[in-house]
């Protein structure tokens, strides 16, 4: 129920996820460029609904990450805040 | 240290007054906590040194790691398994992990700058990123480097089991960390209800007043200080007769939670078999445990300020329906009377000037009516959940002092629920409004707001405030501060027989209605419908269940014709020595 929650969460997971992956990854927002596999990083970024990430992936699985994190970011970050009785 | 002459003049009571981070009541011995702002050295590394650098930061890291997973270990609730985990992120943060290490080898800069260093440069970045309500997220952030540099410098606090706990602000880990090292209470200078701190502190249930400002200020290390977390005092050197009055209470808490379950099983009828009705006052879902557990029969005063002023999302309509209709799932089948909004521009607008009389001056529906985004917004959410829950939804609008402003929110109530069945969602047509009485004009024309009002809620703490022209914040006046002055019992009569005779509902949410012998008072004139901290509620509810309703009506009328608070004082001790005896 409470920001702090709300915003570490899909960090976490976001970075969570990166880290399983080989390839070096990038996130571009508002001319910064944070390493998606640093969570103080990522927590860096203005992470208004509706903004827009451009994601650089370099590295032999980079086409399974990309397909794994787009799908993460779709999804809301896999956030739970909807339905707090779950 | 030397001038003994004075330190004893300090020791006289005081009231600090702050807000309720969790409620519930302790005595016990303060301990000061000092975040220390911590010096880094800022003299250069030998280029030999720079390994033992390295190493001494790898090994605060696995350290703190170590201690985050041991708090975790403990159980806590998910709000703080959350905030652990992001912790322990952070410290297994690669990018951290470089950055640091390339600031000692290749700026030769000790362990602790160079962690100093890095973990500014995040700080500033969110700083510029970030709107203001991100900021609460960089307190966590500094926290972990607060907690890396400690280790390195080797400090450690010493706290003692069993004290309370007197800071400027402490971290959520602060609390966690706290708690698992039994400390009774907290006492925080910064802070509001809906501080993460705050609410990790509800979670684990330590009493805990927030926003005391003065507290580190006036409050010493081993004093004797009583957390009155009911009211959101804290007492510093409290009398004799107050630690009495506290031990009183907390012993009858203990009792309560002894014999809460037989005194909250039973129906709520007076010894004559009269019924009466006790409702909760709260403002956040974690309560709503408490609200089942002494069988409150909904909710009587739904607080939303806070949340509003807590969360961001909360102004999103979506978010504000699901926090209405979490409270209404629980409370299912009884009412939920939900109060709009009841705060002055100072909070919700920084920008604006501040009041000369803020309690005078712009707020409550004064506030609202020149706000129809942020009224709107709200109606629509109560609006909505209503639906979904018919006849279980009463609108309670705050600091009314023309029947006007009622006829306006009506007015929005009946525009805004035709715009909802326009899009096709369910509405509740049985929605009712109903008013707080606070300003002493509506209780004196009770009879007329009576006529237009669905209910009528008396606000006892405010009604005093105005009736008595008292700052109940004030300390040098605040003795006159007297809930049960004769006034306050006529006024209240008075909007009480207005109710009998429009035959309109009236209740009591103000603090008058959690003394249980002033509640035998208002059922004793015709008000039997009472709503508190639900914490309180099995005492008050136990001395109704124990007296007739007869003998609380003979009472009242005792009372009405008292003509000091020394009256008063004297029929509430009979009252008292009358009930023990039976």
């Amino acid at each position: 129920m409470n920001d702090a929650g709300l915003h570490a969460r899909p960090a976490s997971a976001l970075v969570k996820l990166a880290s399983k992956f080989e390839s070096d990854f990038y996130i571009h927002m508002f001319g910064y460029k944070v390493n998606g596999k640093s969570i103080l990083g990522v927590m860096t970024l203005a992470a208004e609904q509706g903004a827009e990430l451009e994601l650089e992936l370099d590295g032999e699985d980079e086409e399974e990450a990309a397909e794994e994190i787009i799908a993460l970011i779709k999804s809301g970050f896999g956030e739970v805040y909807e339905d707090d009785e779950e | 240290m030397m001038r003994s002459n004075n330190k004893e003049a300090d020791h006289s009571e005081k009231v600090l007054n702050g807000a309720i981070g969790c409620p519930g009541i302790v005595i016990g011995q303060t301990c000061i906590y000092k975040r220390r702002k911590p010096t880094v050295s800022s003299t250069r590394v030998a280029d030999d040194g720079i390994p033992h650098q390295v190493d001494k930061f790898h090994q605060a890291r696995k350290k703190a790691k170590k201690e985050l997973q041991h708090l975790l270990g403990a159980g806590p609730d998910e709000d703080s398994v959350d905030l652990i985990n992001t912790q322990i992120e952070m410290l297994k943060d690669p990018e951290l992990c470089e950055r640091v290490e390339q600031q000692i080898s290749e700026h030769n800069q000790s362990a602790d700058s160079a962690i100093h260093n890095v973990f500014g440069d995040y700080l500033e970045a969110i700083k510029q990123n970030h709107r203001e309500d991100f900021l609460e997220r960089s307190v966590d952030i500094a926290d972990v480097r607060d907690r890396l540099i400690q280790i390195i410098h080797n400090h450690d606090d010493e706290i003692a089991a069993g004290s309370i706990m007197v800071a400027k602000e402490l971290s959520p880990r602060e609390v966690i960390a706290f708690s698992n090292q039994d400390i009774k209470g907290i006492v925080m200078d910064r802070g509001g209800t809906t501080s993460h701190a705050a609410i990790i502190a509800r979670s684990m249930n330590i009493p805990t007043i927030v926003g005391v400002k003065k507290a580190t200020r006036i409050i010493k290390a081993e004093d004797e200080v009583i957390i009155d977390g009911l009211n959101g005092d804290v007492i510093v050197h409290p009398t004799e007769k107050n630690k009495e009055k506290y031990r009183e209470l907390i012993e009858q808490q203990v009792q309560i939670s002894g014999d809460d379950e037989a005194v909250c099983s039973q129906p709520n009828r007076t010894a004559d078999d009269h019924p009466f009705v006790l409702r909760a006052n709260i403002e956040f879902p974690e309560e709503l445990t408490s609200v089942e557990k002494y069988k409150a029969e909904g909710i009587g005063l739904l607080r939303t300020e806070s949340s509003y002023l807590r969360e961001s999302q909360f102004r999103e309509e979506e978010h504000q329906e699901k926090f209405y209709s979490t409270i209404l799932k629980a409370t299912d089948p009884h009412p939920v009377i939900i109060r709009l909004f009841d705060a002055g521009g100072d909070k919700l607008f920084k920008e604006s000037s501040k009041e000369q009389n803020p309690f005078l001056g712009w707020r409550g529906i004064r506030m609202l009516l020149d706000s129809p985004d942020l009224l709107d917004n709200q109606l629509r959410a109560i609006l909505a959940a209503a639906g979904k829950h018919k006849q279980r939804v009463r609108i309670l609008i705050p600091m009314i002092s023309t029947p006007k402003q009622l006829h306006r929110i009506k007015e929005r109530i009946e525009t805004l629920q035709h715009e909802l069945e326009e899009k096709g969602r369910e509405t509740d047509p049985d929605v009712q409004v109903g008013i707080m009485v606070e300003v002493p004009n509506v209780a004196l024309q009770a009879r007329l707001f009576a006529r237009e009002a669905d209910f009528l809620s008396i606000g006892t703490n405010d009604l005093t405030q105005y009736v008595l022209a008292v700052d109940r914040g004030h300390e040098q006046i605040s003795s006159l501060y007297e809930q049960r002055h004769p006034a306050i019992w006529q006024l209240i009569n008075m909007v009480a027989q207005a109710g009998i005779e429009e035959n309109t509902p009236v209740s009591v949410c103000g603090e008058l209605a959690s003394d249980p012998i002033s509640a035998c008072c208002l059922l004793g004139l015709g008000i039997n419908e009472l709503s508190m901290n639900p914490l309180i509620l099995p005492k008050v509810k136990k001395m109704l269940c124990n007296r007739k309703l007869t003998d609380m009506q003979a009472f009242a009328k005792d009372l009405l014709e008292a003509d000091t608070v020394d009256d008063i004082n004297t029929l509430f001790l009979n009252w008292k020595e009358s009930t023990n005896n039976t």
